[in-house]
């Protein structure tokens, strides 16, 4: 494998060289900070661009070439990184030595096309074009509620950081969508292209030289970008004692998310420390909450611990009955109480780097892995492979009790299932 | 030792089937750091009727037997934690069980000879008490709620209900509350006993391993059970109406959007033609006519009426085909009509067909890329078609637009059920 990194200032390419796959994967990432009415353009143009192009001008057309193309894969998404909004196209196609010759190149054009030759007539989007991508995003935010696990997380992110950007919703809201129009969402458009940082990340067993070619000849972006902002959320206003939230929901499960802020963590503690503390508490079917809450008191399904590096938070969540909920969370709090004290041993941290090694060897196995890492070492500064297989064997006992007591408990969100038939 | 090749896919198939009846089947992919091992029983949701080993009547245990027996395979003897076992080694380890099969597996870059002795020794020694078979219902009964507040869950059940009579894919394979408490012991060693037999059994590797030095062990390892092969299961046949059980249902749940879907009910026995390639070509037709690619898509989301797609999922039902076609739309009334209407007359093009099998050949070349995809498809094919499929591209390819037509022909658009969830109101 083999990786070089062109900076054209107007855009990154990172170029990863593998005879690994019998596919191509690239992925282009618009990158820009968070406003909350900024997301639901970001989100319209994920949709919009996806919807036509000025060659394929119906979504139909469009779908038709992807197939006659041996069913080459495009899509975008959107996502908070922290400070940032990322907006990310991707696709994946055959190398052409599995289809016919010269399908490389035609497929990246025609991937490329989606992005800089939109459906657009005198300065504004398509009305239908636009229309249909408006019609998905709408009812994507009025059913926002509809996945409670999805709805759960969301507000406790509300509840916990009112004041900061990582609490918006991923959609975005409603009534911001409400002012977006053809006119306004192009020129939002033309904005994105020139002051977005772009990074291009292109994995297979491909020709850098013409893969290169193909992009100096349709980036017709020169804009010179200078990276300002941290990705890192900072939290402040750290409670003593958690404050207690239920909510109801027309459902049959409760769902449990005990949120925690967590306070000057180092660099070592973000990327190595906490995943390993995770891992311990809450992070598989071998964890200590699998085990007390599910298997021994058979209070729930599902249970789990994560973190949030880039948000500088800690979430544990599990999907109870709402009469357990004493039970579970008392049985909750003496687990993470068992981490601050120690109550873990050699053995399962032992065990914890093993299953962290053994991950970053999966990664090397799939093209999204692998383009994840470099996307992650470019833009939060973290190791590729082999320096996170060095640097996850220096984590004591100390670090994992160290960063247990960095954790403030802030939120003890219910939602409350409350149907009855069931 | 067997050595096939899949065709045009640049994979080999090793395999073996040992005295005891056990079939191993190996796929060796060398430049990946993974190992994926899946060990799996002709067993699922849909087996509740069968004459147990060693006697002569059959029985009917209660629904959801198979997934808690999954469940509790877990539990070993010594109080050994399974999935402390494999993660101690760096390893993923889990199972799933669905109508037609139960499967336990694990994967991982490390360690793979111990994980595939460890995998092949729990799931051969079951250990049931009245006290951990009490303890697991609550869990099934969390898990059995979970799935209660997803809508396309629940649309799929009652879909399923209302489609059959007496066909038992009519019930969840995970059981209802009811049938979950009623589950004994005892019931669960039968179920073991009949169908965890190594002639029920295969097991499926694929990833960075050496086949003979697997075949090696797992012929060492099965010896020393001393089994011998066993004649095939007695399972109960069911006399399942071309009709459907009930025509419609709509039920409200706590959603923003309503969910519609109509379920067809294909009658596929009479044609003489494969299974597969049927099943093939009803859902390669359906998908022309209304999925992205169809003016009728087209048109509907212009309308307004829908705003993503229409989805077509095709299940295999025996001597049915059924084909479930669904969509969100604020107008489930109008939309299942105007599919209704476009499904009256429906003629495939010889440049739709192509398109179809371009598109079916490159997803086989991605999927031989991923040891899990790899994997998954040896099983399916060993559930459904009963062997390996060794030239799926070529089967593709020698699809003619003559026998879609021969199926579309034979196949009876008259026996459907509806299905619409609403939000409801609270």
């Amino acid at each position: 494998m083999e990786y070089i990194k062109i900076d054209k200032q107007a855009y990154k390419i990172h170029f990863i060289k593998t005879d690994k796959f019998k596919k191509v994967k690239i992925r282009i990432n618009f990158k820009e900070k968070t406003t909350k009415e900024k997301v639901v353009y970001r989100n319209m143009l994920s949709l919009v661009l996806l919807e036509a192009t000025k060659k394929f001008n119906t979504r139909r057309l469009l779908d038709i070439e992807c197939e006659n193309l041996y069913n080459i894969g495009v899509g975008a998404g959107t996502s908070n990184s922290g400070n940032y909004h990322l907006l990310r196209f991707n696709t994946t196609f055959l190398n052409e030595k599995y289809t016919e010759k010269g399908m490389m190149e035609e497929s990246f054009k025609f991937f490329l096309e989606f992005i800089f030759n939109p459906n657009v007539i005198d300065g504004k989007f398509e009305s239908q074009t636009f229309n249909n991508a408006k019609n998905i995003l709408k009812e994507d935010i009025e059913s926002y509620a509809d996945n409670p696990g999805r709805f759960a997380f969301s507000r406790i992110y509300e509840i916990m950081c009112p004041n900061s950007v990582i609490k918006y919703r991923s959609t975005g809201y409603i009534e911001d969508l409400e002012k977006v129009t053809e006119e306004n969402l192009y020129e939002y458009y033309k904005e994105l292209l020139t002051n977005n940082e772009i990074d291009i990340f292109i994995i297979g067993n491909i020709d850098v030289k013409q893969m290169e070619k193909i992009i100096a000849d349709n980036f017709n972006i020169d804009s010179i970008k200078h990276e300002q902002l941290a990705h890192i959320v900072k939290q402040d206003d750290f409670r003593t004692e958690p404050r207690i939230i239920k909510e109801n929901k027309n459902i049959n499960q409760s769902i449990l998310i005990l949120g925690s802020k967590l306070k000057d963590i180092t660099e070592f503690e973000r990327k190595y420390v906490l995943v390993l503390y995770n891992y311990i508490l809450g992070g598989s079917a071998d964890s200590k909450l699998f085990k007390e809450v599910r298997e021994k008191n058979s209070l729930c399904y599902s249970i789990s611990s994560t973190h949030s590096g880039i948000a500088n938070l800690e979430f544990i969540s599990a999907g109870i009955d709402k009469e357990n909920y004493d039970k579970a969370v008392e049985l909750i709090k003496a687990e993470i109480k068992n981490m601050e004290d120690g109550n873990f041993t050699e053995e399962d941290i032992n065990q914890a780097k093993i299953t962290f090694l053994a991950s970053l060897k999966e990664i090397e196995d799939t093209a999204n892995g692998i383009i994840n890492i470099y996307e992650a070492h470019e833009y939060l500064d973290y190791d590729l492979l082999e320096e996170r297989a060095k640097e996850i064997e220096k984590v004591t006992k100390e670090d994992i009790i160290n960063v247990s007591k960095k954790m403030y408990l802030d939120t003890i969100y219910l939602l409350e299932g409350d149907k009855k038939d069931a | 030792m067997h050595k096939k090749e899949i065709k045009n896919l640049e994979l080999t198939v090793y395999s073996e089937k040992l005295d005891n009846g056990l079939e191993i089947y190996i796929v060796p992919k060398d430049n990946v750091n993974n190992t994926y091992a899946t060990y799996t029983t002709r067993y699922g949701g849909i087996h509740n009727d069968f004459i147990p080993a060693n006697e002569k009547e059959m029985v009917t245990v209660p629904k959801g037997i198979a997934h808690f027996l999954e469940h509790k395979m877990f539990e070993q003897e010594n109080g050994e934690d399974v999935f402390s076992f494999f993660s101690e080694r760096g390893s993923d380890a889990n199972a799933n069980t669905n109508p037609r099969k139960t499967t336990y597996l694990f994967s991982g870059p490390n360690a793979f000879y111990e994980n595939l002795e460890f995998l092949l020794s729990y799931v051969e020694t079951p250990y049931f008490t009245d006290e951990n078979v009490e303890k697991e219902k609550g869990i099934i009964e969390q898990e059995i709620k979970m799935y209660q507040d997803k809508p396309y869950s629940r649309m799929y059940n009652g879909i399923l209900y209302n489609l059959f009579h007496n066909y038992p894919m009519k019930y969840p394979t995970i059981g209802t509350i009811e049938s979950v408490n009623s589950i004994t012991k005892e019931d669960l060693y039968k179920c073991y006993n009949t169908f965890y037999h190594p002639s029920n059994m295969f097991l499926v590797i694929t990833g960075n391993v050496d086949p003979e030095k697997v075949i090696e062990l797992v012929k060492k390892h099965e010896a020393k059970r001393n089994l011998k092969e066993n004649n095939k299961i007695v399972l109960k046949e069911y006399d399942e109406p071309r009709d459907v059980a009930n025509a419609s249902e709509i039920i409200s749940m706590d959603v923003t959007v309503p969910k519609t879907a109509i379920a067809y009910k294909f009658y596929i026995k009479d044609i003489n033609m494969r299974k597969d390639k049927v099943y093939s070509a009803i859902l390669n037709t359906l998908d022309l006519k209304l999925g992205t690619t169809s003016l009728f898509c087209e048109k509907l989301r212009n309308e307004g009426l829908i705003t993503g797609s229409i989805d077509i999922t095709g299940i295999n039902a025996d001597d049915f085909v059924i084909a479930v076609i669904d969509a969100e739309t604020k107008e489930p009334e109008k939309v299942i009509k105007l599919i209704k209407e476009e499904l009256k007359h429906i003629e495939i093009e010889e440049h739709e067909l192509e398109r179809r099998k371009r598109t079916g050949i490159s997803d086989l070349v991605l999927v031989s890329d991923n040891i899990f995809r790899i994997n998954n498809m040896l099983v399916n094919n060993i559930i459904v078609k009963g062997e390996i499929e060794y030239d799926p591209i070529g089967s593709i390819r020698e699809t003619t637009i003559k026998e879609v037509e021969e199926v579309l022909k034979n196949i009876d658009f008259k026996n459907y059920t509806i299905f619409t969830v609403i939000p409801d109101k609270g």
